[in-house]
């Protein structure tokens, strides 16, 4: 009996509770026998602690080096440190579909846990989707994709790990990637439940809408982490190269940005229900489909680690997942016209369509540009090669126009806006984009491009920060010193500043982008003792090479010295290692020293002996700000799912019943309340009124707690902690 | 009534502005005509070339013995004095124009080029189809955007703009946290 056995039949338990769930919570369901609905709840926790089982079965194999584990003896070797070894678990396919089942066992078992107020007729459904999508993980761990399979003859030591991923990045890039492929799975199972039982009412987007921000926040963190990975290893002095399984871990993330978006519509207007439930399909399509490119290796990556045949399963499953959902779409598409109704394009509605409409246009560009090879490949028996210059140029352009949007979206209001308010609003960032066009040539910056880019951004960021600073100046006549204020708005009104978070975090990211982009210089040299190369005001002087030899790797170092005016800054090394089990893929050290904001980023290409080296030198102004910025997005992301404090209940921002408020809304052309029923008369925007409506803003506060949506704040309260 | 001829103003310079920059870019931009090394043509010459025998890399990113020999290649012809435009060609002729990263723009490979901006824009022009027939819902109403277009009114002092902005914020951050407390007046503006 080996640990690996009881990993295995873990396995088999895990996948036939998953499949009694699935029957269990459908059947409860149809046939009210609650008792059956409790006991698929449970059957949920019992799949989740099975698979931790599993995988702590697998954990121990590794780690206790039971090389009689076909999986254990291809992914790791008696050398590697313990870190590796345990990061070896999803280094290969069979590990990370482990791991990504595992992932989903604990969040549907974390929304089993959290679930006693969620919407009690979605919750079966919820369940019985999650588990459907766990049966066919399971079944493939269980046959075509075992990590638990033993040979018959153990060898003494393994083949280790691929050297390109024993790397600190991989120890936290594979496992927040796969988890953010995995938890679009929840945002999914939601929309199937309220497909089926037609409930698309507030409750069920609010839960929604958390569950899709925990995964876009997962994700943008697994590319981080992922450009953060390409930079320190790859060696070509970049981040993001539009390989093809960093395209598909981006298409999920843009839809659910724009879902992100396109959901306060739904929410303050009960708009755009069809596109909303659109959206969280194609993210899960998308992360079904990114998962199925890495793993069959039908499009060729420099990610790509693993090829099997196992891709004709994740297609199949990918074209029932699609089949499946598009019909229950087209079925239920009847009962999700709601009341449109669209005032004018020059609103924040508006600018959030322009916003979906870039995003998707984004992430079609990229899939179309992704599969375009098979395409021609198919049609053509050729296949093109689509790479970074065609996605730099088609999304460029569209990448700009979004900071734009993200920069006038705040500055209107819902419903519409007066030209004379937008003007209002605009003056002082447009002011400030065109001084920073205008001085920024001056400074140096030769590109259009780049020109073009930085004024858009500043005009954004000074839009977004604005916004800020209005925002404290609000709190501030309440009596609060700025500083507190500004804390109390990211404390109370945590979606709102917590967005503006992210989009300061994206354009910090954006301007690292375009420095990095536009501004990178180059150089390529080979060198002798004594020589040196001149770089962007470096100098760097190549003394030799230092070798040294270890048991399971031979490493060798290129010494330079780094001079600036005269001045010796540091010695650096970059190098390379030899695995030798993988002794014709030496592996990088690259030497990245950090100069201010610019870094300088030394690869060993090739070496001769001790006393000559080829290096690859580039200097990456900026590119700092791509992590910080990525950071701050993170941050942001964390800021808008934070649960709100029990001692606060959240009033209801969602669309009200008309009835309620009718006659009682008013209407501002600068900027609008959020409580308005969708079909009030409007008004016109003259002065008169608009005086009017400071005056009747009192009113409309105090009739604020009288919405039946938030007539009970402790029951809010309660359904708010369940999600 | 001091504001109108003020608002002019400051739009006529902000126009002006505008006309400045963009002579100034122009300018800029074109009397900067690419002074690049010969390694950043190298580059920009590798980069657009996939490299052969490798998975997903360009001949400037890969590290394989091929690559290094096609830059090594590349170097030498752009110092014969070849554009970069020849010397792609040559490796097209070559290897093909799979070795392309950015297919050429003409025959089946024109599609990749045409079909995400087509697609962008049938995609506006449905939402624009779409919010036409929304609009038209609700006709009792009067059209916004002639309310927008029509005379500004112009009476209205900064000072109440901002008072109204206020009210404005602070209504939306009240609708938010009900234990916002706002000020029981706005102060002075009436």
């Amino acid at each position: 009996m080996y640990v690996s056995d009881v990993g295995a039949s873990a396995i088999l338990l895990a996948l036939l509770f998953a499949i009694y769930t699935a029957v269990a919570a459908v059947l409860g369901t149809w046939r009210r026998n609650e008792a059956l609905v409790v006991s698929a709840r449970r059957a949920t926790l019992a799949v989740a602690a099975f698979l931790v089982l599993a995988s702590a079965a697998l954990a121990a194999s590794f780690l206790l080096h039971d090389f009689g584990v076909s999986y254990v003896a291809q992914h790791s070797s008696l050398s590697m440190p313990w870190y590796y070894v345990t990061a070896a678990f999803y280094g290969g396919q069979e590990g990370s579909l482990l791991y990504w089942a595992l992932t989903l066992a604990l969040f549907s078992a974390l929304f089993v846990l959290t679930s006693r107020r969620a919407p009690r007729a979605l919750v079966p459904y919820v369940l019985a989707t999650l588990m459907v999508i766990e049966t066919f993980f399971l079944l493939m761990l269980a046959t075509v994709s075992s990590p638990f399979v033993r040979l018959a003859h153990p060898p003494a030591d393994g083949v280790g790990l691929n050297p390109l991923l024993m790397d600190p990045g991989m120890l936290l890039h594979p496992p927040l990637l796969l988890m953010g492929y995995m938890s679009f799975s929840l945002p999914f199972a939601f929309a199937v439940a309220a497909m089926i039982t037609g409930r698309l009412d507030s409750e069920w987007l609010r839960a929604l809408r958390r569950w899709m921000l925990a995964a876009w926040t997962i994700q943008s963190a697994g590319l981080l982490m992922g450009a953060w990975w390409a930079y320190h290893v790859l060696g070509w002095g970049g981040y993001w190269g539009w390989d093809p399984v960093e395209n598909a871990a981006l298409l999920p993330w843009l839809t659910a940005t724009a879902f992100l978006h396109s959901t306060m519509v739904q929410e303050r207007r009960g708009m755009l229900k069809v596109w909303n439930l659109a959206l969280v399909i194609a993210s899960f399509a998308l992360s079904i489909f990114g998962t199925f490119e890495v793993r069959s290796g039908i499009i060729s990556s420099v990610h790509s680690f693993a090829y099997s045949a196992i891709g004709s399963y994740f297609l199949a499953f990918l074209a029932l997942v699609i089949v499946f959902s598009l019909s229950l779409f087209l079925f239920r598409l009847p009962r999700l016209r709601a009341e449109q109704e669209f005032d004018s394009v020059v609103s924040r509605e508006g600018i959030f369509l322009v916003n979906n409409l870039l995003l998707v246009g984004i992430a079609f560009a990229t899939l179309w540009g992704t599969l375009f090879p098979l395409i021609s490949a198919a049609v053509r028996h050729e296949e093109m090669s689509v790479g970074a210059p065609f996605y730099n140029q088609v999304t460029g352009p569209l990448f700009l126009l979004l900071l734009l949007a993200m920069g006038i979206g705040p500055l209107l209001a819902w419903r519409r806006t007066s030209l004379q308010a937008l003007r209002r609003n605009v003056g002082p960032p447009a002011l400030l984009a065109a001084l920073c066009a205008a001085v920024l040539p001056l400074l140096g910056v030769p590109s259009l491009w780049a020109n073009v880019a930085f004024s858009v951004c500043s005009f954004t960021g000074c839009a977004i920060l604005y916004e800020l600073w209005r925002g404290v100046r609000v709190r501030h006549r309440h009596g609060e010193p700025y500083l507190r204020a500004l804390l109390m708005l990211f404390a109370r009104y945590r979606r709102r500043y917590g967005g503006y978070l992210v989009h300061l975090g994206l354009l910090i990211l954006a301007i690292g982008v375009v420095g990095s982009h536009f501004f990178q210089q180059q150089r390529d040299a080979t060198l002798k003792p004594g020589q040196q190369v001149s770089i962007a005001g470096y100098q760097l002087l190549y003394l030799g090479n230092i070798e040294n030899f270890y048991p399971e790797k031979d490493v060798v170092m290129a010494q330079f010295q780094i001079w600036q005016h005269g001045q010796l800054l540091r010695y650096i090394y970059p190098g390379r290692q030899i695995y030798h089990n993988f002794s014709d893929q030496p592996a990088s050290m690259i030497s990245i020293t950090t100069y201010g904001l610019t870094d300088l980023y030394v690869f060993l290409e090739d070496w001769q002996g001790a006393a000559q080296a080829t290096v690859h030198i580039y200097v990456n102004p900026l590119t700092v700000l791509v992590w910080l910025g990525g950071l701050v997005m993170i941050l942001g992301g964390v800021v808008c799912w934070w649960p709100e404090s029990p001692a606060r209940s959240r009033f209801s921002r969602l669309a009200p019943p008309l009835a309620t408020v009718k006659g009682k809304g008013v209407e501002l052309p600068g900027r609008s309340f959020t409580q308005m029923a969708p079909t009030r008369p409007a008004l016109e925007a003259s002065s008169d009124k608009e005086r009017q409506a400071v005056a009747s803003v009192q009113p409309e506060r105090v009739a604020t707690p009288l919405l039946p949506d938030s007539s009970d704040p402790a029951s809010e309260r309660e359904k708010e902690a369940s999600q | 009534m001091k504001r109108l001829p003020r608002q002019v103003l400051a739009s006529a310079a902000a126009l002006l502005l505008v006309a400045v920059i963009a002579l100034v870019w122009w300018l800029v931009y074109l009397s900067h005509p690419r002074a690049a090394t010969l390694d950043q043509r190298v580059a920009e010459v590798a980069s657009q070339l996939r490299c052969p025998v490798c998975q997903g890399e360009s001949v400037q990113d890969s590290p394989s013995e091929l690559a290094q020999q096609m830059r090594a290649v590349i170097r030498q012809q752009l110092q014969e004095g070849r554009s970069e435009q020849q010397v792609i060609q040559y490796f097209v002729d070559r290897y093909g124009e799979t070795i392309l990263w950015n297919p050429p723009r003409q025959g089946f490979s024109l599609l990749v080029w045409l079909i995400p901006p087509l697609t962008l824009l049938g995609g506006a022009m449905l939402i624009g189809f779409v919010l036409h027939e929304w609009r038209q819902r609700r006709p009792a109403q009067p059209d916004p955007a002639r309310t927008e277009i029509g005379p500004a009114p112009v009476d209205l002092v900064p000072d109440e703009e901002l008072e109204r902005y206020r009210a404005e914020l602070e209504a939306e951050l009240a609708a938010d946290d009900p234990l916002f407390e706002p000020l029981s007046r706005p102060r002075g503006s009436r």
